[in-house]
């Protein structure tokens, strides 16, 4: 038995790190690239270990010509907005299809589903020519409503499983208490689905950060660009700063796991346990 | 004065009709039981009265007030659910507290942020805060007041549960089979505690379940349902010695009262053994009509003893013993025992009980004999099970 639990913790202590080795090579490589001279990197001289001499160079893309502190502002603005936005949607409309009924309920929950079944490509060149005829185009405010439409389905049907799980019991139990159905929502089934909230604002806050095809074909202004059609603007017609194009990377790839690892506190499961006789 | 009245309620789910024509009026600050089998409609009624279920049609006034229409904080109820209901995310303190900061919100406590900092600030309120720590005091929270639902053992979350209830002093306290999740032993302690709190708030009390034990031993008045119809409803004693009809019989007592045929003709009642009965002179009850009857007897009105010991009664064996210590309970049959044993639905057709105070022992189809103590009897009417009352006796 002791045995067997040794082993056990042994397979579980090598899958982690196992995991943990491929979801942080792709950051470490990164970080190794752009401590790299791009010299030595078209020879193909990488070294596996950084020079961590060379470790400032992560910076040198923020004294380089380009903007890019600016893009990495307009990405955080589009993200945010698409977080903020996707979930204000979402929340309500979660809560509608999981609690109440009406007509097309069904169908609604369908077409959700069905939104995630087109390719972006797709929906490229008849949104180009909506946005055109609203003047949406060349906007931060045009790209957090494409990218909402995009992340709030997703976080519709995350939401609405979360709550579908939440005992009615809880929300009559509120109701006896006072609660309007707008206070049900907020101060009861909010706090109780706060790690699928997290979870969905962690998607929707990845969709507008790292959306490339509709911040590239949408803005013209360098100013307005975000910082992924930035990124890719360092690959050039006749060179191409590998350390620059990875230092720039990097930075981009710091607020995405800086927001992830405040978002992850907020997942935790069990949330429900004791509230009612399970 | 009346404070519930139950005027033609009806509930009608679809085609399928939960309560109805529900009539009743319960005085003030009464322990009302809505009893019943499962499905009954007693937890539908209790909703009705809470104001979560609509009331299909009819009206339900509450203090003379037609309430039909009004939320369940307009109602000003409180409800204590079979599951608890707790709010997981909150602390037992807060779970307490809750009905009193809603008391206190307005429209723009909803904007984030303002939204936690209020709530906080309300809970602090001294009047609150006093409220919520005496209410703990009284059901013996005060020591888990920081914890949450999820830290507490069933008979501690039962406990929070009422506690909100208490809190905001409601006029009406609703409670929704709020034992049944319990173990034996904790139940009996709930018991105890819900009925001392009865006393000590002096409020009107709605309980459902479908427990008689705890119908007979917490209420003051009981409803006994049966099919969304109200089969009975009276005192506790009266629904155990008079029962309204068959259904109500049976279903109230344990063992279930002692249901059997009979045929009265001139002041003589004999049974389907044949045996011929005495019956009481001096009983409102005692003397039914002519004809084909359902005698109704409660089971310490048998006395049983072996048939080896001779003397007078009816003939029948004993089928089934059990043993309670204190007493002991005797199922018997009319008649002698079959030749061969009898299993399934066989053997608890026509079996009738007698409760004998001590342990005494019988041997299975031990021929027995059998008295009735007619004093009290219920008498029924064979075809709608209905209580018969108040008929001469023929001379």
């Amino acid at each position: 038995m002791l045995m067997h639990r040794r082993l056990s913790l042994g397979v579980r202590v090598v899958l982690a790190l196992a995991t943990t080795v491929l979801a942080g090579f792709p950051v470490y490589w990164m970080f190794d690239t752009a401590t790299t001279p791009s010299d030595a990197l078209y020879r193909g001289d990488q070294s596996w270990l950084p020079d961590l001499t060379r470790a400032g160079n992560v910076f040198s893309v923020l004294a380089s010509d380009t903007p890019f502190l600016r893009w990495l502002g307009n990405s955080a603005v589009i993200a945010f907005g698409t977080t903020l936005l996707s979930l204000a949607i979402a929340v309500m409309a979660a809560y509608a299809l999981s609690r109440y009924k009406f007509h097309g309920k069904g169908l609604l929950g369908f077409g959700l589903f069905a939104t995630q079944m087109l390719p972006e490509a797709l929906l490229l060149v008849p949104l180009y020519s909506l946005f055109a005829i609203l003047g949406l185009l060349n906007g931060l405010g045009g790209l957090i409503l494409v990218n909402t439409s995009f992340a709030m389905p997703v976080a519709v049907w995350i939401l609405k499983s979360a709550m579908d799980g939440v005992p009615y019991e809880i929300e009559e139990s509120a109701r006896v208490d006072g609660c309007s159905p707008f206070a049900i929502l907020q101060m009861i089934m909010l706090p109780i689905v706060m790690p699928s909230l997290a979870a969905a604002a962690v998607i929707a806050f990845f969709d507008g950060w790292n959306e490339y095809l509709f911040a590239t074909t949408f803005i013209e202004d360098r100013e307005l660009w975000a910082a992924s059609t930035g990124l890719a603007s360092f690959v050039g017609e006749f060179s191409t700063p590998l350390d620059t194009v990875f230092s720039a990377a990097l930075l981009f790839t710091l607020p995405a796991i800086v927001f992830f690892l405040l978002m992850q506190r907020r997942i935790v499961s069990g949330l429900t346990a004791g509230s009612v006789k399970g | 004065m009346p404070v519930i009245h139950f005027n033609g309620i009806s509930k009608r789910f679809g085609d399928n009709v939960v309560i109805r024509e529900f009539e009743a009026e319960v005085p003030d600050q009464e322990f009302l039981v809505l009893l019943g089998p499962s499905g009954c409609g007693k937890s539908t009624m209790l909703r009705m009265i809470a104001g979560l279920t609509d009331i299909t049609s009819g009206e339900l006034r509450l203090d003379g007030e037609l309430v039909n229409e009004k939320t369940p904080k307009q109602r000003n109820v409180a409800f204590v659910f079979q599951s608890y209901a707790l709010y997981p995310h909150m602390s037992v303190r807060a779970n307490i507290a809750f009905p009193l900061v809603m008391d206190r919100f307005r429209w723009w406590h909803h904007i984030p942020f303002v939204n936690g900092f209020v709530k906080r600030a309300i809970m602090r309120d001294p009047q609150v805060a006093a409220k919520v720590a005496e209410v703990a005091e009284m059901l013996e929270l005060t020591d888990y007041l920081d914890r949450r639902p999820r830290a507490l053992s069933g008979g501690q979350r039962q406990r929070v549960a009422v506690a909100r209830a208490l809190v905001r002093e409601p006029s009406i306290y609703l409670l929704d089979e709020p034992l049944s999740n319990l173990d034996a032993k904790l139940r009996t302690q709930m018991r105890a505690e819900i009925s001392a709190l009865y006393q000590r708030v002096g409020k009107s009390f709605v309980y459902v379940t479908h427990d008689q034990v705890e119908a007979m031993t917490m209420g003051t008045k009981i409803i006994v349902l049966n099919g969304g119809v109200v089969q009975q409803y009276g005192t506790p004693k009266e629904i155990y010695d008079r029962p309204a009809n068959t259904f109500v019989a049976r279903f109230i007592g344990s063992p279930a009262m002692n249901l059997i045929p009979a045929e009265a003709a001139a002041g003589t009642v004999r049974v389907e053994s044949g045996g011929a009965l005495e019956l009481p002179a001096s009983d409102p009850d005692r003397a039914p009509q002519d004809g084909a009857l359902t005698l109704g007897v409660r089971a310490e009105k048998v006395r049983i003893r072996p048939a080896s010991e001779g003397g007078p009664g009816l003939e029948g064996h004993v089928t089934m013993v059990e043993h309670l210590g204190a007493e002991t309970i005797v199922g018997f049959k009319f008649g002698p025992a079959a030749a061969s044993g009898e299993v399934g639905a066989a053997a608890s057709r026509d079996l009738h009980y007698a409760r004998i105070p001590g342990d005494v022992v019988f041997d299975f189809n031990e021929p027995c004999r059998i008295e009735l103590d007619l004093t009290g009897a219920s008498w029924f009417d064979p075809e709608s099970g209905e209580r018969i009352t108040g008929a001469p006796v023929p001379a």
